[in-house]
């Protein structure tokens, strides 16, 4: 097993390379004008602006050569500047990750919770009533495109009742907390101001119950799976002959040990998160790495494009690293191996 | 018997007290006004920030931004015609329309309190124009700024340009405090667009003289001004003012209507028409932005060359009227030229009109009676209320009715960049929008004389008779005529251009302006976009 | 006592299993059916304007009009022929693709073997979405870009699969046997390995119809995938957005989208309930 994750750890520069390599192709063959984000109509004519450009942002040099210029950057913690921004990449994303890190931690902890309580529910009146009601709200989870179901959600509950605040993280006319974390349910925590907090939570709900939803099928089907195991299991009939109330048994012994498999979703629910965060920040306006994204693409800004995607991969790579490290440490079997 | 799990009723109780708790702590929207201190306005807008860099800048929130915030040498009026003073309160130009001199305000000071002097407009004028920037080409003429006192700006122009006053009222003609910027690596120099290192300050931080300062900026998410403690004239009503990025007319509806924002900049005629909001005032103004479609007879890939009597046969197949009603319910004007209407030289100017049958007829006339297909691209925007791909599709409806079928390409603007001046585009939509008050720029831009973009868009070296000797001559002629026979040679251009029939202007959408009841200064002007001071909130 | 627990199990997921199945089945007839002769129905055209603009669901027109005045329901129907086909065809060319070279990765090995390995942990690196928007964002609009980026996205999945299923099949006896008969390694490969591989393929390209019908209108959504005309439920949606307050414009094409992944959901489910009844 030492083996196994050491091959891991060892293979990853190499796998970084090459997303790295794969990322720079993909954001530089590119169809299309690639100075468009950074020559306006009115001057595309004239040969000497769009020669200063070209040299101003270094496309003017053979693709080779940007490729060794990238790296060595890359190397220095430079991502480039942005074509559209035009502030570096790395620090457009900074800025944004702790808007998409308190939205995706947000969904995350909408999806355990809920999903675990399905799970629980769903196993112990296994083929009943709740089972398969929990098996419709998770199959609605997975089924159901989330900035469809995002933008019903917006409508229903914010225009029409207006239970709940419209898209974004604040209301416009507050002004934000003082940056700490930059999760701005924390950040007005720690300045006192609960005004802040609470309209911070109200904008967090609709978003994260959305993007949630979609985990939250997953996890409550590994619950239900790894409870039914569980529930057979000798000391499980031993402590309900004891007497012990369900609740009890249900919580303090079937669900712990039935916690530790149902871990190693997290990883598999991370890819989830990623593609339903992109998709939500958009239906949302959340000002996240997501809806960068998606401006990044839109309007072909190879930099951040690139930026993106590697920083994707990054964490995708880690999670699914975590998992696995998860997975091996929970199943007894490979890790005797 | 099963073994008994009794199903407690504890596990039920405890959960619907936790969803009692919830729904309790949950906070609603709040209610409008709470929190809004009462000199704050806020606008939702899509903003399109290129970029804060007054000699870079190039786009239409750029505009609304460096006025507030810079001020220029000269300024379009309150009547969106007439050039009136600013920084400078008077000036001269010379017989021969080369040399123009501007005698500064003494009482103008930067935000820092620091003097407005003429080195700072030479330095300003001349960093537009060599750093090379999007609105460059507005500084092109300029060959020298002298500054022979403190006072006084001399600028030597290439050859005689009756817009230069114009140009140099555009918000991209902003002075800056050169003393300032260059201490943050702004050039200005000839060499300025490989040596200039002051975007990335300019990002954070503004030095003009102009009513506000930039507060803070952060991308896609919020631009927040606050008001200039040194500023020399009357000081404006609302003392912080924030700009909050919302991408579409509907999130910028809520906002209004919940009290979020206090103007919306960009909903359409059908968002407000559908929106009962109470407390919001909706107004259609006109504006002098156009959507045209453009044809290229020298484009790559024609089924049939558009000759003159094509290009207006498809000109003729269009229904106006309709596209007007398609795209924006009503909410605009119908457009004779590439110059829109109120401009100089516009007066008096034929309308288009639909005439099916004469389409139909022209094309048999041009040897294709059964019409043919034809390759349409455009970007895919939604601007100034109006939805391109929309628009394309009604006219596709029109065209096939006469037999020619339209290959609809919705592109990426990048993409369309890339066609339209490669290969060029048989048919492409577009929009445009004034510099400033002038109908040089148009007649620059869409005149089929060559060196024009639009002339090589049109693929004009590859087709036969499009360059049109007239409009040559015109524009020659304007550029040294008396600025009161200025109007005439423009009609005469416009009469040109709707018969070169290459540029078929559709739609002049009217702007929906939008704000809560409370909200004064709201208006359209062609100086600014929207004239930041000028707004004030009971 | 734990194997007749677990007998019984199976047989109740069995049951349980079958009317999820039958469900999903239906509901993908169903749409296949529309998808096949929705030419001859009685709808109006997707791509006129056959009414005012607008307008709210009706009697004239169900699901209401678009801002073109097109029968949104009309456009709904015809969406499947567009959804539909992009999914098959996209699954189907991941398997063939990934399957290929994860049978030559499994069955061969050697250099072009980890290769091949090398470029699916490259790719499967990338969140999918991110690697589809990247890919479709530099071949351009359109539908048929769209569908090569998900092939991009989703053939390494596949050669995975078929190549642990390669390995551990490769190890079976009469496969030893008919090596030792003498045949050669194509026909070893294509007539005693691969037949043994298509169950997880099967359960996991039922379930990836589903998933690609959801990429796909969420390219589409974000403006990388069907362009205008096209009556595409993710572009539908992209419109129903622009136009909010006329909710019907959206509700229409996203009903349609979660029944198709429904029903490819429930076949999947099913089947993987059938053929690996453990992991219930």
């Amino acid at each position: 097993m030492t083996h196994y994750l050491l091959r891991r750890l060892l293979a990853m520069p190499f796998l970084l390379l090459g997303v790295v390599t794969m990322a720079f192709l993909l954001g530089n063959f590119v169809k299309g004008d690639p100075l468009a984000s950074l020559l306006t109509d009115r001057q595309m004519d004239n040969p000497m602006v769009v020669a200063a450009v070209k040299a101003r942002w270094g496309l003017d040099k053979p693709i080779p050569q940007r490729y060794a210029i990238y790296i060595r950057n890359l190397a220095q913690g430079d991502l480039g500047v942005s074509f559209r921004t035009k502030r570096p990449v790395l620090r457009d994303l900074l800025d944004r990750l702790p808007a998409t890190l308190e939205l995706v931690l947000c969904a995350m902890t909408f999806g355990s919770l809920v999903g675990t309580a399905l799970g629980v529910a769903a196993a112990h009146w296994r083929n009943r009533l709740a089972d398969h009601g929990a098996r419709l709200v998770a199959l609605i989870g997975s089924s159901v495109p989330v900035f469809w179901s995002g933008l019903i959600a917006l409508y229903v509950f914010s225009v029409q009742f207006s239970w709940l605040p419209g898209p974004g993280r604040l209301d416009p006319a507050l002004r934000p907390p003082e940056t700490v974390t930059g999760f701005y349910t924390i950040d007005a925590l720690i300045a006192g101001d609960w005004v802040i907090f609470q309209n911070a939570l109200a904008h967090l709900v609709l978003p994260s119950v959305m993007l949630g939803w979609a985990v939250l099928g997953i996890i409550s089907r590994m619950v239900r799976a790894t409870m039914l195991d569980v529930m057979q299991e000798d000391y499980i009939i031993t402590a309900k002959a004891k007497g012990a109330g369900t609740l009890r048994v249900l919580l303090r012994h079937a669900l712990r040990n039935a916690m530790v498999p149902a871990l190693t979703i997290i990883g598999f629910s991370f890819a989830y998160l990623i593609t339903g965060a992109i998709l939500t920040e958009t239906v949302f306006s959340w000002p996240g790495v997501g809806s960068y994204a998606v401006d990044a693409a839109r309007s072909l800004d190879h930099p951040a494009i690139i930026g993106v995607t590697i920083v994707g991969a990054l964490a995708f790579l880690l999670a699914n690293l975590l998992t696995d490290i998860a997975y091996v440490f929970a199943n007894p079997r490979i890790r005797l191996e | 018997m099963k073994p008994g799990i009794r199903t407690s009723s504890k596990s039920r109780n405890a959960l619907r007290y936790m969803a009692l708790a919830a729904a309790a702590a949950l906070p609603l929207s709040l209610p409008s006004g709470a929190l809004a201190q009462s000199d704050t306005i806020v606008i939702a807008r899509d903003t399109d920030f290129n970029t804060l860099d007054p000699s870079r800048s190039w786009c239409d929130t750029c505009q609304i931004y460096l006025t507030a915030v810079y001020e220029q040498l000269v300024r379009v009026g309150t009547d969106n015609e007439s050039i009136v003073p600013r920084l400078a309160t008077d000036w001269s130009v010379s017989a021969d329309g080369l040399t123009y001199t501007f005698n500064l305000d003494p009482k103008a000071v930067f935000s820092d309190g620091s003097p407005v002097e003429a080195k700072d407009v030479a330095f300003s004028l001349m960093r537009l124009k060599n750093l090379k920037g999007g609105a460059s080409f507005l500084a092109e003429g300029i060959d020298a700024a002298d500054t022979p006192n403190a006072q006084t700006v001399v600028v030597t122009l290439s050859a005689p340009d009756p817009e230069f006053l114009g140009k140099a009222s555009a918000p991209y003609g902003a002075i800056m405090n050169s003393d300032v910027v260059a201490e943050h690596g702004a050039k200005a120099g000839a060499d300025a667009d490989s040596t200039d290192q002051g975007e990335a300050w300019l990002l954070e931080n503004s030095a003009g003289s102009g009513a506000y300062v930039l507060d803070s900026y952060r991308p896609d998410d919020e631009l927040r001004l606050v008001v200039n403690p040194n500023y020399y004239r009357t000081a404006p009503d609302a003392s912080t003012i924030v700009m909050r990025e919302a991408q579409d007319a509907v999130s910028q509806m809520q906002m209004l209507q919940s009290g979020g924002a206090d103007i919306a900049m960009q909903v359409d005629p059908d968002t407000a028409r559908s929106t009962t909001a109470e407390g919001v005032t909706t107004e259609l103004v006109p504006s002098y932005n156009f959507i045209y479609v453009a044809l290229s007879p020298g484009a790559k890939g024609l089924e049939v060359p558009l000759t003159p009597k094509i290009r207006e046969a498809i000109g003729l197949a269009i229904d106006y009227e309709g596209i007007l009603e398609f795209t924006t319910g009503g909410a605009a004007d119908l457009i004779a030229s590439p110059i829109p209407t109120g401009f100089p030289g516009t007066s008096g100017l034929p309308m288009p009109v639909q005439d099916v049958a004469k389409a139909k007829a022209l094309l048999a006339e041009a040897g294709s009676p059964n019409g043919f297909s034809m390759v349409a691209a455009y970007p895919e925007t939604n601007i100034y209320g109006v939805d391109l791909s929309t628009m394309m599709q009604k006219i596709q409806q029109d065209l096939s009715k006469v037999g020619v079928q339209l290959q609809l390409e919705p592109v990426t603007f990048a993409v369309w960049r890339e066609r339209v001046g490669g290969d060029h585009i048989p048919m492409t939509a577009v929009y445009f929008a004034p510099d400033f008050y002038g109908s040089g720029q148009y007649v620059g831009y869409f005149g089929m004389v060559p060196g024009v973009p639009w002339y090589n868009r049109a693929g004009g070296d590859d087709a036969d008779g499009l360059a049109n000797a007239k409009m040559q001559e015109l524009m020659e002629a304007v550029r040294t005529v008396a600025p009161a026979d200025a109007p005439g040679l423009y009609n005469q251009m416009a009469l040109e251009m709707i018969k070169d029939r290459v540029i078929i202007p559709l739609i002049n959408p009217k702007l929906v302006l939008a704000y809560r009841n409370g909200i004064t200064g709201v208006r359209n002007a062609v100086c600014c976009n929207l004239p930041l001071e000028e707004l004030s909130k009971n | 006592m734990i194997n007749a627990h677990r007998l019984r199990l199976s047989t109740a997921i069995f049951k349980g299993a079958a009317l999820p199945v039958t469900l999903g089945l239906a509901v993908i007839a169903l749409w296949v059916f529309t998808m096949l002769t929705i030419p001859l129905w009685p709808l109006d055209a997707p791509l006129d304007m056959v009414g005012r603009r607008l307008q709210p669901p009706s009697a004239a027109h169900w699901f209401g009009t678009d801002a073109l005045g097109r029968d949104v329901l009309s456009r709904t129907l015809h969406g499947a022929q567009f959804s539909i086909p992009i999914a098959i065809v996209v699954v189907f060319a991941a398997v063939i693709i990934g399957g290929a070279l994860g049978a030559i990765s499994g069955f061969f090995g050697g250099l072009i073997g980890a290769a091949i390995m090398r470029l699916v942990d490259v790719t499967l690196a990338f969140p999918p979405i991110l690697l589809a928007m990247a890919v479709a964002a530099s071949l351009g609009p359109g539908l048929e870009n769209a569908a090569i980026a998900m092939v991009v996205v989703w053939w390494p999945l596949y050669a995975r699969l078929v190549r642990a299923q390669v390995l551990e099949v490769r190890e079976r006896e009469h496969v030893e046997a008919a090596v030792a008969a003498g045949a050669g390694p194509m026909r070893v490969l294509c007539l005693h390995i691969l037949p043994l591989c298509w169950t997880p393929v099967l359960v996991n390209a039922t379930m990836d119809f589903g998933q690609v019908v959801l990429l796909a209108a969420s390219l589409s959504f974000i403006g990388l995938g069907a362009t205008p005309p096209t009556p595409e439920w993710g572009a539908m949606i992209a419109d129903g957005a622009k136009h909010f307050y006329h909710w019907w414009i959206a509700f229409g094409p996203g009903m349609a989208i979660f029944a198709v992944v429904v029903g490819f959901n429930f076949v999947g489910d099913g089947l993987r309930d059938l053929l690996d009844p453990r992991t219930e």
